[in-house]
């Protein structure tokens, strides 16, 4: 059927791009992005600098690459912290006794009255603002989206007849769930983990404008974006590229899990 | 069951509009009441809202900027040209010995709750200094010995010893005249004698002040000044380009300023101001005991380049902690001058070539800029500088200035004639324990006006030379205002903002 | 229905008072004491004891939250330390602003998400249907504040059209107003639309594959027809969820819209409090914030069970 939709197919390449820039970056970048050049001050794009420069004569382009560094930085630790602490969470309000499962799920939405940006900003207020507390404070923000998706998923294999029978056999939990429940949630998880991975972007891009993420010199594309209101006037190319870069990465991850959710939900084989 | 949804989705549309009807006055407390354009009334853009309005309390350049010299008045003030001219005092004799000054005050000067301001109130009021302020600013009045009330209109303040900086200090916030009556709640209503009546503080957002119509001096234009606090640089600017203030007191993003020098319905002021921008040394450090260490960053630095890459140049070269409007003002920014070679060998010399420095920056436009050229320049030179970021003003007031907890610093220190106050006090942040320099400053606060200009001269080249710290450049004034305001100052010389003297 | 009812207003109540103790004890965390920094850095340590004891500082803090917990439910928001103002009266009244923003962006976003959205699953296997789809995309991969600044540039500072930043009170002048709402709800709106858009065509589609759909077409009604009377209703319920869900997000995207359009709401009173480390406003602030999304959920719980007869005799 349509396994290979364009959502996943466009997705998984506007990521890929984004991850071989962030690779490549570690070894080489056209030219030092926190080397400060008065010489080259605000050049428009050329063949020597491909998207010009900025007002401490850095190179745009390598700093687009780098900063590509921390938006993946961003993204992995935010979804890490949040399946990390959300999948099980999930799993466990699936697995226990009807009570007790949905406490934890209260608990869990209360998480959700704390949007993102409140947590990192007090977070940041408390740790001192970097991309470290501000990407933690992210992931807790997520947990809640996670442990629902993963709980309907899990409830879901609960109900599978080789769970059931396991259970009548008198199998631990734990087990049950490591060896039934993980593997067939994995596929929630990947689609979620896309999702969360945008959302975290557009986090990091919004704390960084508001002062409250990544400290300079260390390129990040919210930055960038705060750094460049100043020149909206006389240079607005210094807005657009780290614009248009959090806009694709957002829309890359967006499309990837919207692709990958279209992959293996099975209702919609037979979509007419 | 169709009607009943409906009728409940009614209810639901009728409570919102309720609602909504009550909520028509959202905002009211912060709102900065009529718009400018009216002739008579004027909107400044400003950025750095003060805390509260109570500047014996709290410290900041914001609150005297706004209240000192509009609401509240002193006995002597500061003419366009830094000479210290009468103002609620008409005149002043000082005794031979020139530890007594007697003070000829007006007579027809009142507070707003009306009552008159006479000699009591400002015995009260320096008294007040001693005894009620919290701010390090009131050290200014510990060389007061006795201020004595001669009668309703002439007031006697002895001193322990002369002092030249007494008398200027008179002129900022310390010498502020309270009224005796009516102490009570400073920080949300302050009362005084000025051109201008406190009227309504929008927290947030603005502060509204009317004129004073029973005011003792010449009254003012404008009859209503709305000053407009903005955080965000870029949002100033927008301000003034769609009309919804008349004037930017200061431009923080100064690459935009060629938005409006290009255009003729603004006006453009470009001058100097008491801001020096300073690249402090922690002096207690022991990697900073070797002057050839600090001469090396001071060399290391090319000023010029630093100031065109992050103040889009404006803004002057200084080599010491001394302004050009300051009458001791010499031109020392050829004591340290940029030099890479020379900076890289003293630091092989000193040991110090490969170490690590904290450059801990606050959270302010100038810093967040200047302190990333400032990184790379030294890094050139063979150090190695990290970056840290700490949050203005709280994080960064407790760990850098109060307990010295870093290497590398920048901050603008704004108050007048501060040389002393910043460097000549081994508990300040910048640690700088010199007796040679101390000995300059003692001598010229209690000599007479020649020994002052000439010990003042001494103490800032000493500071130059033994590179107590980099003066990376001062801080322009730099103001945007519509083409017909008329009075705004082209130096920015004083702490408080005069808006008695603008008109339209 | 009406123990469900119950349950519901249980588990608001509970989540609230839970909410309280976190917020409180992370307050009590953060460092940097209030009282210096109140009172600015030179201050003698006498004057910052005593600036502790009137506001009660020293107590321990059990007896802390309680006086904190006790005065909220009075309507008594208690004194900031910065500015010696009352807090309550500042709350309130951004508290309205930020709602009229975060209620207009919401209704350009419904007015975006339900005709979009509904279109596009209704067309969703032709190129407009796809077109479409392709350009909420997009819109949902832009910040708020990134669409702030580009609606400024363009119709304030380029065009004129509108103020670039700013608030009056709608009773004051409400053409100002107007002004001045447009553009920031606008910012909110089309970025709050994109998504929305998303969740009513996944919604509506859901709904087009049902049987009663079917049915209601076997029976001889045109398709709109059908989609209005019987689909739309069920469509609105996950709808409804989600824009529970989302209210926490706009709240929190007003924020850094505040900052852009400088406009005095919630958020940027936030801001300032944490800056000031005006403790008590910003426990104040977090709470109210709570408190609305925790009342959204809650209300949207409810009409949950309205609009889904269903759920009714469960």
């Amino acid at each position: 059927m349509r396994r290979l939709n364009p959502s996943l197919i466009a997705g998984g390449v506007i990521v890929a791009v984004i991850v071989a820039m962030a690779l490549v970056s570690f070894v080489w970048t056209p030219y030092d992005a926190t080397l400060v050049t008065p010489s080259s001050r605000l050049l428009k794009p050329s063949w020597s600098h491909w998207f010009g420069t900025d007002k401490f004569g850095r190179d745009v382009f390598s700093q687009i690459m780098v900063g590509s560094r921390t938006t993946l930085f961003v993204g992995v630790v935010a979804v890490g912290v949040a399946a990390v602490i959300g999948v099980p969470l999930g799993i466990l309000a699936a697995m226990v006794r009807r009570w007790p499962g949905e406490a934890i799920m209260r608990a869990n939405d209360l998480l959700l009255a704390f949007p993102a940006l409140l947590l990192a900003i007090m977070f940041g207020a408390v740790f001192g603002a970097s991309t470290l507390t501000a990407m933690i404070a992210i992931g807790i923000a997520s947990v809640p989206s996670f442990a629902r998706v993963i709980r309907s998923g899990a409830l879901q294999v609960m109900r599978s007849e080789y769970v059931l029978a396991a259970r009548a056999a008198g199998r631990q939990p734990f087990p049950i769930a490591v060896r039934h429940v993980l593997p067939n949630v994995t596929s929630l998880i990947t689609v979620q983990a896309s999702v969360s991975f945008a959302i975290a972007v557009l986090a990091e891009a919004a704390l960084s404008f508001l002062g409250y993420g990544t400290p300079p010199p260390t390129p990040s594309w919210g930055r960038m974006l705060q750094e460049s209101q100043e020149f909206l006037f006389s240079a607005p190319r210094l807005a657009i590229f780290p614009g248009l870069a959090i806009a694709i990465a957002v829309l890359g991850f967006n499309l990837l899990g919207d692709g990958l959710r279209d992959r293996f939900d099975p209702k919609l084989e037979d979509r007419r | 069951m169709k009607s009943s949804i409906y009728t409940r989705a009614v209810a639901v549309l009728a409570s919102a509009a309720l609602l909504a009807v009550s909520a028509c006055s959202a905002g009211s407390s912060t709102s900065s009441g009529s718009s400018p354009g009216g002739d008579q009334n004027l909107s400044i853009g400003l950025v750095a809202e003060p805390a509260s309005l109570d500047f014996t309390t709290t410290d900041g350049a914001a609150i005297p900027q706004a209240l000192l010299g509009n609401v509240y008045e002193t006995l002597v003030k500061q003419d366009d040209s830094g000479k210290i001219v009468p103002s609620l005092a008409k005149s002043w004799t000082v005794s031979p010995d020139r530890k007594t000054y007697t003070f000829d005050l007006v007579d027809n000067a009142k507070f707003t709750n009306d009552s008159q301001f006479t000699a009591d109130d400002a015995v009260f009021s320096i008294n007040r200094v001693k005894t009620a302020w919290t701010t390090s600013l009131k050290a200014a009045m510990d060389v007061v010995t006795q201020a004595k009330a001669l009668s309703p209109t002439q007031l006697q303040v002895t001193l322990a010893r002369p002092s030249n900086d007494w008398l200027f200090r008179m002129t900022t916030r310390v010498g502020a005249m309270f009224s005796q009556r009516g102490d009570a709640a400073l920080a949300t209503s302050p009362l005084g004698t000025g051109p201008f009546k406190f009227s309504k503080w929008n927290r947030g957002d603005s502060i509204v002040m009317v004129r004073n119509d029973s005011y003792w001096g010449s009254k003012p234009f404008f009859q209503q000044i709305t000053l407009k606090y903005f955080k965000d640089a870029t949002a100033l600017n927008n301000a003034l380009l769609t009309g919804t203030i008349n004037v930017i007191s200061t431009v923080q993003a100064p690459e935009a300023l060629s938005q409006f020098t290009s255009n003729d319905k603004y006006q453009v002021i470009e001058g100097t101001t008491n801001g020096e921008v300073l690249l402090s040394f922690n002096n207690s450090l022991p990697l900073f005991k070797d002057i050839r260490t600090r001469q090396a960053i001071r060399m290391a630095i090319d000023h010029k380049a630093l100031l065109d890459t992050c103040w889009a140049g404006r803004g002057k070269l200084i080599g010491s902690m001394v302004p050009p409007t300051d009458p001791w003002y010499e031109d020392l920014t050829g004591v340290a001058p940029y030099d890479l070679a020379k900076a890289k060998s003293l630091l092989q010399a000193s040991g110090a070539a490969g170490k690590t420095l904290r450059l801990r920056l606050p959270t302010l436009p100038y810093a967040t800029s200047c302190g990333q050229v400032v990184k790379s320049q030294l890094e050139q030179a063979g150090l190695k500088v990290r970056i840290d970021q700490l949050e203005f003003p709280a994080a960064w007031l407790t760990t850098v200035f109060k307990n010295a907890d870093y290497d590398l610093s920048i901050i603008a220190h704004v108050e007048p004639r501060d040389l002393g106050a910043v460097f000549g006090n081994p508990k300040y942040y910048t640690r700088y324990d010199d007796p040679t320099l101390q000995g300059y400053l003692a001598a010229a606060d209690s000599g007479d006006e020649a020994a002052q200009v000439d010990n003042l001269k001494k103490a800032a080249r000493r500071l130059s030379e033994q590179a107590a710290g980099d003066w990376l450049f001062l801080l322009p004034n730099l103001m945007v205002a519509d083409k017909d305001i008329k009075g705004l100052p082209t130096n920015a010389i004083t702490e408080n903002f005069d808006l008695s003297k603008l008109a339209r | 229905m009406i123990l469900r009812l119950i349950e519901r207003t249980g588990v608001f109540l509970v989540s609230l008072a839970v909410s309280s103790v976190l917020v409180f004890a992370f307050m009590a965390v953060l460092p940097g004491d209030p009282a210096r920094v109140a009172l600015g850095v030179n201050a003698s340590d006498e004057a910052v004891a005593e600036l502790r004891r009137q506001f009660g500082l020293d107590r321990p803090l059990p007896t802390q939250y309680f006086d904190w917990l006790g005065g909220l439910l009075h309507g008594d928001l208690g004194t900031s330390y910065v500015s010696k103002a009352a807090i309550g009266p500042q709350v309130f009244d951004r508290l309205q602003v930020t709602l009229w923003l975060v209620v207009a962006g919401m209704v350009i976003a419904l007015a975006i998400a339900v005709p979009a959205g509904t279109l596009m699953a209704a067309r969703h296997r032709k190129v407009s249907g796809l077109a479409l789809s392709a350009v909420s995309q997009v819109g949902v991969a832009v910040p708020a504040f990134l669409a702030g600044i580009l609606l400024i540039v363009v119709f304030a500072v380029k065009l004129g059209w509108l103020p670039a930043n700013g608030w009056t009170p709608p009773a004051q002048d409400p053409a100002m107003f107007l002004q001045q709402l447009i553009l920031p709800a606008l910012a909110l709106g089309l970025v709050q639309g994109a998504v929305l858009t998303r969740y009513v065509r996944s919604a509506v589609l859901d709904v087009l594959r049902e049987d009663y759909l079917r049915t209601a077409r076997a029976k001889g009604l045109r398709p709109f027809q059908a989609l209005w009377k019987h689909g739309l209703r069920n469509a609105a319920v996950p709808v409804v969820t989600v824009l529970g869900l989302q209210l926490a997000t706009l709240l929190i995207g007003a924020v850094v819209v505040e900052r852009v359009f400088v406009i005095p709401g919630l958020g940027s009173l936030l801001l300032d409090g944490v800056s000031n480390r005006d403790l008590l406003l910003v426990q104040d602030v977090v709470m109210v914030l709570v408190l609305a999304v925790l009342l959204v959920n809650f209300l949207v719980d409810v009409l949950y069970v309205a609009l889904d007869p269903r759920l009714r005799t469960a």
